[in-house]
């Protein structure tokens, strides 16, 4: 019997594929457990033998999963892997390899010129094409990430941080309110994605249907750069606000309701007590969230894909999004070697920002401090 | 100002005026408030819309009460989208492509649902999304839960190093792991199964779980497991019988975030499952809204089937999930 594509005996197949992964995970871990303690107490007498036991799976599966794919990426950013060549670095060989070496400085040099310059002749003729337009260059994508970025979190944190104040006096139907702005959050990402490019339909999507129902003249959200990139900002300023919300709403509340009335007292006006009592104490919440919010959406990726795949001509891609169609999408050539290296590069420029804003702000001190 | 009476209302807001400006400008915007109701209705009446009479109530709420306005129509902003899709679910299949806005389409029928799971495998999407995900999600907690433990009671050498590097795997470009992930899989000739997928999705599962169980041991006070050692527990008992039931929450916690990133993932799951063999729900709803045709209502009714169940465990349970979260990551 066979109900929407699903079967009697393709459940049995997906268990024949799954029960013994899940079997050795467990017994493995025991079994490691046990020999592992028995090591570090008998043989290396070490005081720290438990943690070191506890530790050893997680630490497995890091090295497996985290470590050795990032190690393996520096590597491909070191190889001149392409589809052409995929049959030379895959283990099994499958013969008529054409590369004399696999792995080499001089792939390095050109994988990662390759990301800013273009070279003809041994001469740099311009800025790289990381995509198929002329415009997807390094400077501009990286100008574009920084826009999207900024625009983003500072919308995200106005937004948020208005409705939280707006949450945080008395006010009747606040369980209502929060459940409904929460529920962006709750949609998963693909869907939220997915409808909105839907809805951003010049013709048939809800957005255009408002504009012409309200009198005003439709605008072709796909297709235009300028549209398109207000379209996808609003669909991730949408989904990040609750976060915000929440975050902020906790904190106020955990704000002593003393102090207001002590500044009341006193003589304060609202903006006063919001600039001088609620600002000062929400800092440990507000610089953490912001931190992980310019992460994150520097890094957002899903979105931009889905709603307007990088396009139109690939004006809407950021520097992660470049990425995933360079390697993968829209102008997907294949050269994971080139892709690697580029992958490197944003890391890196994420990294030294994080290590100059943490520096700067104390900003992710609490949380690794404890 | 809420409980008060017609009458005493009036008169407190005559004496406002008298007293002082500010009631004033309060009875102005109740005025205001009023003629945007009528200018509304009035507008419905010479038969402008019905959008008009909710445009003329939301002008009067927040001419007369700003805070309400604005949440009001935050919430509609947020929620609208969803009506939407359940509102294209419904749609008859000689409707899909009306640009009416309304929520309860004329002709509403469940034919979209019916095609949905007759002319699609959705659900063996689901099936396949849903042994993939509780898979990461167990392996997730299994690993997670001792190492956890230790990062939170002991301070060994290697811990500080070892805390930053997880922190650093957030920061991580997706593409910096999707990458050498592909090639990977590729190379173990892991495409299209779902073991290939599941240990993709094991990779970011197991550093977020840890940091957010060492964040709720550190909230256990280390005397409990004190003094079940006095009783006469081992160490290791005294974590299992002591430290892991109180976990409980946390523990279902980090089980449940595993199962919902791993649950809607969709880049990662579209780059290692590259056939169209092997299909998640996200994937099989992606192939449904490739082009703009019959297809959009079936796309809804999937959306909505898949949805539905998540929103109200959120919404039922948003306190509790929402504490989960900030547990680990600000709180630390």
């Amino acid at each position: 019997m066979e109900l929407s594509g699903l079967s009697g005996e393709v459940i049995l197949n997906t268990l024949r594929q799954i029960g013994p992964l899940i079997i050795f995970v467990i017994v493995g871990v025991v079994l490691l457990e046990f020999g592992l303690y028995l090591f570090f107490s008998r043989v290396v007498k070490t005081k720290h033998a438990l943690p070191y036991t506890l530790l050893a799976p997680a630490l497995i599966a890091l090295i497996l999963f985290m470590i050795y794919p990032l190690v393996f990426n520096v590597l491909l950013a070191f190889s001149d892997l392409k589809r052409s060549t995929f049959g030379c670095y895959s283990p099994i060989s499958t013969g008529g390899c054409e590369l004399d070496h696999l792995y080499g400085f001089d792939y390095a040099i050109k994988n990662f010129t390759d990301v800013f310059f273009r070279i003809r002749n041994g001469e740099i003729i311009g800025w790289g094409r990381l995509l198929r337009t002329a415009d997807s260059t390094f400077p501009v994508l990286l100008l574009r990430s920084i826009l999207w970025t900024t625009t983003n979190v500072i919308f995200h944190f106005s937004i948020g941080m208005g409705l939280a104040l707006l949450m945080n006096q008395k006010i009747r139907f606040k369980g209502l309110y929060r459940a409904l702005i929460v529920i962006p959050w709750a949609i998963p990402g693909v869907i939220v994605g997915l409808t909105w490019r839907q809805e951003f339909h010049a013709q048939y999507g809800f957005v255009n249907a408002l504009i012409t129902a309200l009198g005003g003249q439709p605008v072709s959200w796909l297709d235009d750069p300028a549209a398109a990139f207000v379209a996808v900002t609003f669909v991730n300023i949408w989904l990040g606000v609750p976060f915000y919300m929440v975050m902020m709403l906790g904190g106020m509340q955990s704000i002593p309701a003393d102090y207001y009335e002590a500044a009341e007292i006193d003589g304060a006006n609202p903006r006063q007590k919001f600039l001088d009592i609620t600002m000062p104490l929400l800092k440990p919440i507000i610089i953490p969230a912001v931190t992980l919010d310019v992460i994150w959406t520097f890094n957002k990726l899903d979105i931009i894909v889905l709603v307007t795949g990088g396009g139109p001509q690939e004006s809407t891609n950021i520097l992660v999004s470049a990425l995933y169609n360079a390697a993968f999408g829209t102008a997907a050539t294949s050269q994971f070697g080139f892709a690697a290296a580029f992958s490197i590069i944003i890391f890196l420029i994420l990294f030294v920002f994080a290590i100059v804003w943490i520096v700067s702000s104390g900003g992710l001190k609490e949380i690794y401090e404890r | 100002m809420t409980s008060k009476t017609a009458p005493q209302t009036l008169l407190t807001t005559l004496q406002g005026v008298i007293d002082n400006p500010r009631p004033v400008y309060d009875s102005g915007r109740r005025i205001g408030a009023v003629v945007c109701i009528i200018g509304g209705v009035l507008l419905t009446l010479t038969g402008s819309g019905v959008g008009f009479v909710f445009l003329g109530l939301w002008l009067g709420l927040l001419l007369w009460k700003p805070s309400h306005g604005i949440l009001v129509i935050y919430s509609v902003i947020s929620i609208y989208p969803v009506l939407r899709v359940i509102s294209i679910s419904l749609r008859p299949t000689s409707g899909l492509l009306s640009r009416s806005l309304d929520i309860i389409p004329p002709g509403a029928s469940f034919n979209s649902f019916i095609q949905l799971f007759q002319e699609e495998q959705f659900l063996r999407w689901i099936w396949n999304s849903l042994t993939i995900t509780l898979t990461v999600s167990v392996i997730g907690v299994v690993i997670a839960s001792t190492g956890a433990y230790a990062f939170s009671r002991w301070r060994f050498p290697g811990r500080r190093p070892l805390l930053i590097f997880l922190l650093t795997t957030q920061m991580l470009p997706a593409g910096m792991l999707l990458i050498p992930i592909f090639v990977i899989v590729a190379q173990l000739n892991l495409t299209n199964s779902l073991v290939g997928l599941i240990l993709a999705y094991t990779s970011t599962a197991v550093p977020f779980s840890v940091w957010i169980l060492k964040g709720y041991y550190d909230t256990i006070p280390p005397d409990l497991e004190e003094a079940a050692m006095v009783d006469g527990c081992q160490r290791m008992e005294a974590f299992y019988r002591v430290i892991l039931p109180l976990s409980t929450p946390a523990l279902s916690i980090v089980f449940l975030f595993n199962f919902l990133a791993a649950w809607a993932e969709f880049i990662v799951a579209k780059v290692v499952l590259q056939a169209n063999t092997v299909m998640t729900w996200p994937l099989g709803l992606n192939e449904l809204i490739g082009t703009f045709n019959t297809d959009w209502g079936k796309y809804a009714a999937g959306s909505v089937l898949v949805t539905l169940p998540v929103l109200l465990l959120f919404m039922w349970q948003s306190k509790y999930l929402i504490s989960g979260l900030t547990l680990g990551s600000v709180k630390g």
